[in-house]
């Protein structure tokens, strides 16, 4: 091994620490920014698109989260290489489920070929006081408080206007990287609604940004969806089981065919 | 329906959700020894509600479950509160 191979690392090494340093340096002052911009403007926005769209608002708040999502990921881009596969195969409306690694996941989901997507949550997202609002008037889910009915209800709502219900059927972000048990909300509601799963799987937003850090790190992040699975399928009253542990085993193995795969689209 | 089909109905109900394969007693703590979480707790009531046909959610009762003996207790006088109403 000559002297130029051993130094390669090295350099590489310090290379990623920059890149590094830079990303953290531009992405914090500019979300700050971001957010605090979009919270100051909304309202105005909101009304300008209620004039011109006359989309209810919880419609309206659900396409400016998108944006907000869309603005993150443009700010990150000179960094985190993102790539997007299999979309052309979500027919709407649907329920998607994703594998979550980063707190970052949910902002990727503002590539998502459309954007009338109520996300289904925990009650701890709600606690953070500056997208509290914005969350309740988009209609977003807390399956952790609320009656089952209003999830149904809600849902139904959004399926008859081709509208998605997204859950991270984790319920937490996996600090192995590993697909972790999934709960069944997704899955029941699937069942009791007819409307197809589609299994998404996002990988190397752990790289960017795992659980328990504050540092980011660049990365390459892929989101590909899976063929949709039809409720259908899973007949009789323990069939949101059999559809659960199916949609588990389809994603636990297209994220470990995923790690070594290459992606078509990039966004 | 008796207290035996009672237990039973909500022994199977649980084990097929949570995939739990190991003894089920009174005794068995849902938490430390079945796994559960909060969010499996959203699940669980989901089921008992699905199974018996009742609203729970919002019984404080619920909130001191911890054993599985528990579960029954709660589910047996609630199904006789209803029968007797």
């Amino acid at each position: 091994m000559d002297i130029s191979t051993r130094r390669r690392p090295a350099i590489t090494g310090k290379c990623n620490m920059i890149m590094a340093l830079l990303l953290n340096l531009t992405f914090y002052p500019l979300m700050t920014l971001w957010v605090v911009l979009g919270i100051l403007a909304s309202p105005l926005c909101l009304l300008i698109w209620k004039l011109c769209t006359g989309w209810d608002w919880g419609r309206i708040v659900r396409h400016l989260i998108s944006i907000h999502g869309y603005g993150l990921i443009v700010i990150v881009s000179p960094f985190v290489r993102f790539e997007r596969c299999g979309f052309d195969t979500i027919k709407r409306p649907c329920i998607l489920v994703v594998n979550h690694l980063s707190f970052f996941d949910s902002y990727f989901m503002a590539a998502l070929p459309f954007h009338d997507v109520i996300f289904a949550v925990g009650a701890w997202p709600f606690k953070m006081y500056w997208y509290t609002l914005f969350m309740r008037l988009a209609n977003y889910l807390d399956v952790e408080n609320s009656a089952w009915d209003e999830v149904i209800r809600t849902s139904q709502e959004t399926f008859t206007k081709k509208g998605g219900v997204l859950f991270f059927p984790e319920g937490h972000r996996s600090k192995t990287g590993k697909l972790q048990p999934f709960y069944s909300g997704a899955f029941r509601l699937s069942a009791e609604t007819g409307v197809p799963i589609v299994p998404l799987c996002i990988t190397g937003t752990d790289t960017m940004l795992p659980p328990g850090r504050s540092f980011l790190h660049p990365a390459r992040v892929r989101l590909t969806a899976l063929p949709p699975v039809d409720p259908a399928a899973f007949p009789g009253s323990s069939g949101h089981v059999q559809m659960r542990k199916e949609v588990r085993a389809q994603m636990a193995r297209a994220l470990a065919k995923l790690q070594g795969e290459p992606c078509q689209t990039t966004l | 329906m008796t207290d035996q089909q009672i237990i039973e109905l909500i022994n199977s109900s649980l084990a097929e959700e949570f995939e739990y394969q190991g003894g089920m007693t009174p005794e068995t703590s849902l938490f430390e020894e079945m796994g559960l979480d909060s969010l499996d707790v959203v699940d669980l009531v989901i089921v008992l509600e699905t199974a018996f046909d009742m609203k729970i959610r919002e019984e404080e009762a619920i909130r001191s479950i911890r054993t599985l003996g528990d579960i029954h207790k709660f589910v047996i006088a609630k199904k006789r509160q209803t029968e007797s109403a």
